[in-house]
């Protein structure tokens, strides 16, 4: 298949352990393996059967779907070939398997059952994920496949690019949230803005979230969107709908939680207001003459068969309680505890309007859960599936209509029918894959339709593995102009990186998951999908042993302070008094812990305790997956077994005292003790941030643009960059390990990605080139190959696609051309390593048709090598059609390349300086790589910048790597008491000088010109410097003279096509400022649009000017008569006038004739007044 | 500063006495002279003196896992023998070959191919497979190596010359390349430089304040000892006197000052340097001797003065020219 020889280098002896890598992308990996697992079947079990009824007979077809298959992904044509990732890189196709599914048809009841298996076109299938062929691989098939040795996967390869679903932040399933917003008012008359609102998911992860509005008369309105539009019901009726009840019982339900006897004391949340309310809405009810459940069933019926699709031939009953079913709290399956949510959820909103308890900040991570890519997937298959059921519905009503005889119990002809859209399906995930974007009527209740998808980049590893772990705020939020949501709230401690985040527009919006920051998912720590049934019982069967009241049989209850709710996932178990809750929490945690009591290690409990004014009380257990959670060490648990890290949750941890390893108690006093402990400080920090040596020593700024740097460096992207096919791809030459480097560069294997030099960086002023941040490389050493590297472009040249004729065309030389010289080997495609100038042809295509060869030419003003060239797919004759070719660019240091430190410390090249002219250190005789300004440092307080450097220049001599992990100072260690004043430089000085260096990293340098000592000690050593991606050859843009633009013949913009920098306005500001007219002249109209235009000086017309024929006559004749072609004078005349006595010449720009004859077509004329005269007003146009 | 009067000579008699001298390491001292001849010495030696480097490769088949670039740039930075270099010409006034590279007096030829064939191992492609044509320019392992095969029975555990390493070779890969090493200088590109290190440092004149010295108890005589990074004084135990026993281990560091200073006895010490005395040290690649190198340095240099020194009877020199002949 390739052209190069595929020879896979051999993986290394010692296999590299990538399991804490392949932990930064489980969230990706598992969540699909779940779609696959069991995902796809609950999901398709969930779709309801389509009934189409015949409308000639009374014939009803069920359509039921019924089992799905996803195929491994298999090569196109023969069977049994597996298709591995690195084929669909290379032909630029889809890395997908076979989606089919089996459906049940039956006419009638009693009708026969016909099973077919539909092919619903393919699914893309993620790398690494049960499907991938390439699971559970050692590096050594990894790299036999042409894949690195460290695939995570996680991505799909839809067309040959790598995608991936980004993780979205959603608001949390299940949990009645108290919100205020503006926007509620607008929902009509009498609107309040508080409401309660509870995004409720079902078990195939389709949402549907309720709002619960307050009205201004007391009452409450429950809404939801159907179709397009939000739908408001009167909480009464949804109550009395719900269950068989009475008046009495809603009433005191909904009271229960107010007692006269507390007053307004702490945890109290409810008012004596609370019976007025529930008056008002049971009389509500009772206006519109509803009073039994089955009167509120009709009346539900009754206003939504019309907008609930397939129902049109119920009765009322049947349509309502479909809409319970479907709309109202969806996670919910018995309408008992859709009662008493409902319940729940009102009192909560009285709460809230009476300001008893305080609303939830809905920017919190505390109520924030992620959206996953399985979980996207199986959502917007369902999506698409109920489509596929509709058009199939249309298609066959429309049909049977149409023609008499058509018969639903034709299984075939039926089938003709459903067959018909079925790839559809498949296309539309492959390509909500590929451009990011949701196309669906009803929104499925996700926060954006568009940008779901990124490319994963593979710029460098640090890019590369940010992607995956990046949570995105949603794109709603970037245009809003509040900056509340970008805040950094206490909240997401622990779980998202404080210094992790993009400056500029998504600031705060684009978030990294912290290094320990998990998702929670279907499978327990054993791989076995989580039975929440199972959870469920054992945990209510726990609760109440502990004293947990259910809520069944049904008794007197009452609310806060007294007792609390136990919510599991959305659903109200009971209730447990006030006094025995802490206990509960207690031992919750322990079972937590226990690995075989059948509740699952990362439940979360949430517990709000009573407060006065605070959140809504009550206990909150949370068993779902997509939720956040981190490790922490729970100290209440004997230290010695290994089982003492809790899995805790954004929503649990606000209630927690966790306190920082550093031995002390964080200010806690006696008054709350810690019950959990941190692992490590560095847990806050996300994976790019944690590689920052020493970043506790630095300005937090600087640490936030270095996690910008990190991933803008170019350096290893990939060590099968061999076999990679990526449009760009940047390659640094000689790499090299970091000698100052931090706990997580170890762990997670950064060393098969470096991504710099450890640089001599001297501090000093020297030769004034080193000012404004910029830095003087040494020639030598980037001579001797320092920051030297490369850039890989391929090409995908696809001549199938290409010709809209339809004509046959493929790559081949002409046979007449016996040319050796150019880079076209004889197949039409170009020779490996060769090297291609601008302008040159490098590849030739032979038109089947005509016969015609056209060679196509390097575009851009640099050479390039030929470093790869790949033909896909023959065809049948075979001729090659699809080739890729990789070009290689030299990217050699030069002035104005970008290079940065790993403190945020970044700089331009101003200088490459000869070695000699270096300052020398008389003792060792070094010269350093590279010279920065001392300026750098007093404003931007980067202080581990010179610890690095202190501690790589003690390591070198040392030999060994410096560990640089930031508050590792602060840890405290067993039997140490914490170091108080022992910095790190009083560790590194001593060493330094027991290699005879100064104590304080410093040296005397002597100046390379003069040889004479400098005055001041230098500061001298090696810091690990990134060279960043963005190069001036990439980037200059100059020149003289070039195209311009046809109507204006102004010179055009743009770099690609040689275009200038637009001279703009507030340029010419400064030119006429200082009054440099001359310039001004030269800038905006001699290298512009200079014209001379033939006015006639009558009329004071530009437009009317036309050349004598008889002059061109005259100068042939000169021209037959051999006499020297003198350039005569324009023979002009004015049409308008009909004389050439007043023609003069004037110099303008060319746009304004161009204005003159804009206007002249709107009938405008425009005339100028010539004149020689100075103190005549200059021309002008009238 | 006041001008000498016409006619008066700047003329010093420098010295020189070498006090190590080995292939590749020189020591050596150079008195009575300024700053500028040593530091135009230093600079000589690193970037004019002449070596011979690869410049062009042809690559025929590369297959390696390293890119045409890489290896041509590796082969590049290979020093050679170069001894002969002083005598070549460079390319670009070679009259024999218009500067084409393919003639004896300013090129030497180099043919490299290797395939690996062996099953499991990779091949290591080290300089030691460069092949020249000319016996005189070699990598200097290789040179290296033939060397200690002639004295083989002088110095038998020489231990295994590897050279250096160009690329490694898996299976199947193939590299096969025509080099034509020319002569050049560090100034162009650092792969001519002959020299690794070369320094000089100016020899320090320290004086202890004997007076002084005796205030101070013996902890804090130690202590003021220990504050050098450098071992530059010596405590002698029994007579409890500080002596300097290693001044030339001095790096200017103003370690010893400071520490007096804190310790409250400004003066305990006084360091100077000598302006006219400085000690050098020069390491060389291998390309050339290190002898070799001081003595082209010089040669170079002059033949630099002599240069200023011939064009000076025109007064093309303009204003350096009016600094040369005086007033």
């Amino acid at each position: 298949m390739d052209k190069a020889t595929k020879s896979a280098s051999p993986a290394g002896a010692k296999e590299g352990d990538y399991a804490a890598l392949r932990e930064l992308f489980r969230p990706h990996v598992e969540s699909f393996d779940y779609f696959l697992d069991a995902g796809l079947e609950e999901m398709l079990s969930s779709i309801r059967p389509m009934e189409i009824k015949d409308p000639n007979s009374s014939t009803i077809l069920k359509i039921t779907l019924e089992k799905g298959h996803v195929l491994p992904p298999m090569r196109d044509g023969r069977l049994g070939v597996p298709l591995y990732p690195q084929e669909c890189r290379q032909a630029r196709i889809t890395y997908h398997g076979e989606f089919k599914v089996d459906v049940c048809l039956q006419c009638n009841e009693e009708g026969a059952q016909i099973r077919h298996t539909f092919n619903f076109g393919h699914l893309p299938i993620m790398l690494m994920s049960k499907l991938c062929h390439l699971r559970d691989a050692d590096p050594h098939k990894l790299v036999f496949h042409g894949e690195e040795s460290t695939e995570m996967g996680g991505y799909f390869i839809c067309g040959g690019m790598e995608r991936l679903i980004r993780i979205l932040i959603l608001q949390k399933r299940n949990y009645p949230m108290g919100m205020v917003r503006g926007s509620f008012l607008k929902r009509g008359a009498g609107y309040t803005d508080k409401a309660v609102v509870i995004r409720c998911v079902h078990t195939d992860q389709s949402s549907v979230t309720i709002k619960l509005y307050y009205l201004q008369n007391g009452s409450a309105r429950l809404g939801f969107w159907l179709g397009g539009r939000e739908f408001l019901l009167p909480v009464g009726i949804v109550l009395k709908a719900l269950i068989d009840t009475s008046d009495r019982e809603i009433f005191t339900s909904l009271t229960c939680c107010y007692s006269d006897k507390y007053g307004r004391g702490k945890g109290v949340v409810s008012t004596q207001l609370i019976g007025e309310r529930a008056q008002i809405i049971l009389d509500e009810v009772r206006d519109l003459s509803l009073l039994t459940r089955m009167q509120c069933l009709m009346h539900i019926g009754k206003y939504f068969r019309s907008v609930m699709e397939g129902f049109e031939h119920y009765d009322y009953e049947t349509v309502a309680k479909a809409v319970l079913k479907d709309y109202i709290f969806v996670h919910l399956e018995n309408n008992h505890d859709k009662f008493n949510l409902l319940i729940f959820m009102l009192q909560k909103l009285y709460a809230i309007v009476d300001q008893t308890a305080s609303p939830d900040n809905p920017d919190a991570l505390q109520f924030q859960e992620a959206l996953l890519p399985g979980h996207l997937i199986t959502i917007f298959l369902k999506d698409r599936l109920q489509d596929w059921l509709r058009k199939s519905k249309r298609l066959i009503i429309e049909e049977a209509t149409k023609n008499k005889s058509f018969d639903l119990n034709n299984a075939l002809e039926v089938r003709k029918f459903l067959t018909k859209h079925t790839t559809s399906v498949g296309r539309a995930i492959e390509s909500m894959i590929k451009i990011g974007k949701v196309n669906s009527q009803s929104g499925l209740d996700l926060p954006q339709r568009d940008g779901m998808t990124i490319h994963a980049e593979r710029l460098n590893f640090h890019r590369y593995i940010s992607h995956f772990r990046s949570v995105h705020r949603g794109a709603a939020f970037a245009k809003m102009r509040t900056t509340a949501v970008r805040k950094l709230l206490p909240e997401s401690w622990g779980f998202l990186c404080p210094v992790h985040t993009p400056d500029g527009e998504p600031c705060g919006l684009l978030n990294h998951m912290t290094s320990t920051c998990r998702i929670s998912s279907f499978y327990n720590s054993e791989g076995v999908v989580k039975d929440f049934e199972k959870i469920k019982k054992s945990l209510s069967a726990e609760l109440v042993r502990v004293g947990m009241n259910p809520v069944f049989p049904r008794i007197e209850r009452s609310g806060p302070p007294e007792v609390l709710h136990v919510h599991l996932d959305g659903c109200i178990l009971g209730t447990i008094s006030s006094a025995r809750i802490e206990e509960t929490v207690n031992f919750l945690r322990k079972l937590k812990l226990l690995a075989h009591s059948g509740i699952p290690e990362d439940l979360e409990v949430g517990y709000i305790p009573l407060s006065l004014g605070g959140a809504y009380p009550g206990l909150y257990l949370f068993t779902n997956p997509a939720r956040f959670v981190r490790p922490v060490k729970n100290l209440f648990i004997v230290p010695g077994g290994k089982q003492s890290i809790e899995l805790i949750g954004p929503f649990e941890q606000a209630f927690m005292e966790i306190r920082c390893p550093d031995g002390g108690d964080g200010g806690r006093k006696e008054m709350f003790p810690a019950t959990h402990e941190e692992i490590h400080p560095t847990a806050i920090l996300s994976v790019v941030a944690n590689l920052t040596p020493w970043s506790d020593h630095n300005q937090s700024p600087r640490n936030m643009y270095q996690c910008q740097m990190a991933k803008q460096t170019m350096g290893f992207c990939g060590q099968a960059l061999k076999f990679r096919t990526d449009v760009k791809a940047f390659h640094l030459q000689t790499p090299q390990t970091p000698i100052v480097r931090t706990a997580t560069y170890n762990k997670y294997c950064m060393d098969e990605f470096p991504s710099g030099t450890n640089a001599i960086v001297a501090v000093l002023a020297y030769t004034g080139y080193d000012m404004e941040d910029a830095m003087i490389l040494n020639k030598s050493a980037v001579d001797r190959g320092m920051f030297r590297g490369h850039i890989y472009q391929t090409e995908c040249i696809d001549l199938s696609k290409k010709n809209r004729e339809n004509v046959p065309e493929i790559f081949a030389k002409s046979v007449l051309s016996r040319d050796t010289s150019t880079a076209i080997d004889s197949d039409g495609l170009p020779r490996l390593g060769q090297t291609v100038h601008p302008n040159e042809q490098y590849y030739s295509v032979y038109n089947r048709l005509t016969g015609a060869i056209r060679p196509v030419k390097l575009k851009g003003s640099e050479p390039a090598y030929i470093d790869y060239v790949a033909v896909n797919g023959a065809s049948s004759k075979g001729d090659f059609q699809k080739a890729n070719i990789r070009l290689r660019r030299v990217r050699n240091p030069i002035i104005g390349d970008k290079f940065s430190s790993r403190h945020g410390q970044k700089g331009v090249c101003s200088q490459l300086w000869p070695d000699i002219d270096m300052p020398f250190s008389a003792n060792t005789g070094m010269r350093p790589d590279l010279i920065i300004n001392p300026h750098a440092f007093p404003s931007r307080m980067t202080i581990a910048m010179l610890l690095e450097s202190m501690a790589a220049k003690a390591g070198s001599l040392h030999g060994k790597f410096i560990d640089a992990t930031p508050f590792s100072s602060s840890v405290k260690k067993e039997g140490k008491h914490p170091r108080k004043s022992d910095s790190i430089v009083d560790e590194l000085g001593p060493m330094l000088a027991s290699y005879g260096f100064g104590y304080h990293g410093t040296e005397t340098l002597y100046s390379g010109f003069f040889g004479t000592e400098m005055e001041c000690a230098i500061f001298i050593g090696p810091v690990y410097y990134q060279r960043l991606r963005h190069m001036v050859s990439d980037k200059f843009q100059v020149r003289t003279t070039g195209r311009i633009d046809q109507v204006t013949r102004q010179p055009i913009g743009g770099r690609k096509h040689g275009g200038g920098i637009r001279f703009g306005e507030m340029e010419r500001d400064a030119l006429l400022a200082h009054g440099s007219s001359y310039l001004l002249h030269d800038r905006l109209h001699s290298c512009s649009d200079y014209h001379i235009a033939d006015v006639c000086s009558f009329c004071g017309s530009l437009l009317t000017a036309t050349v004598i024929k008889s002059d061109t006559q005259k100068k042939d004749k000169r021209e037959m008569l051999g006499l020297p072609t003198v350039k005569l004078a324009k023979n002009l005349v004015c049409q308008a006038c009909k004389t050439s006595k007043g023609m003069e010449t004037v110099a303008m720009p060319y746009v304004f004739r161009y204005l003159a004859a804009e206007l002249a077509a709107m009938n405008i004329k425009l005339e100028l007044r010539l004149s020689n005269k100075s103190e005549l007003p200059p021309s002008q146009g009238s | 500063m006041d001008r000498p009067a016409a006619g008066a000579s700047y003329q010093r008699f420098p010295r020189v006495r070498i006090r190590e001298l080995r292939d590749d390491y020189a020591k050596f001292e150079l008195r009575d002279t300024d700053a500028s001849i040593a530091n135009a010495l230093r600079r000589v030696m690193i970037a004019e003196v002449p070596t011979v480097a690869i410049d062009l490769v042809e690559i025929e088949v590369n297959s390696s896992v390293l890119n045409d670039e890489f290896i041509a740039h590796r082969l590049g930075l290979i020093p050679l023998t170069s001894a002969a270099a002083m005598q070549m010409r460079f390319s670009r006034d070679c009259d024999a070959c218009d500067g084409d590279g393919s003639c004896e007096y300013c090129s030497v030829e180099f043919l490299l191919s290797a395939r690996a064939t062996d099953s499991d191992q990779t091949l290591e492609v080290t300089a030691n497979d460069l092949r020249s044509a000319d016996p005189k320019v070699c990598p200097v392992d290789q040179a290296r190596a033939y060397q200690q095969a002639l004295n083989a029975d002088y110095d038998t555990n020489a231990g295994e010359q590897r050279g250096i390493l160009i690329v490694k070779l898996r299976r199947g890969q193939e590299l096969r390349l025509r080099a034509i090493a020319r002569k050049g200088i560090g100034k162009d590109h650092a792969k001519w430089s002959p020299a690794a290190t070369v320094t000089f440092m100016y020899e320090p004149d320290i004086r202890i304040n004997e007076e002084l010295m005796d205030t101070l108890t013996l902890d804090e005589k130690r202590s003021w000892v220990e504050s050098s990074p450098t071992k530059v004084f010596h405590l002698d135990p029994i007579t409890k006197q500080v002596t300097v026993c290693d001044a030339e281990a001095y790096t200017y560091d103003d370690e010893v000052i400071k520490k007096a200073e804190a310790m409250g006895k400004p003066g305990l010490v006084e360091i100077n340097a000598k302006e006219d005395s400085f000690i050098f040290t020069v390491e060389t690649t291998g390309a050339i001797t290190a002898y070799e190198l001081i003595m082209n340095a010089i040669t170079v240099l002059r033949q630099k003065l002599d240069a200023v020194r011939l064009q000076d009877d025109d007064g093309d020199l303009g204003e350096l020219g009016a600094h040369l002949g005086g007033p």
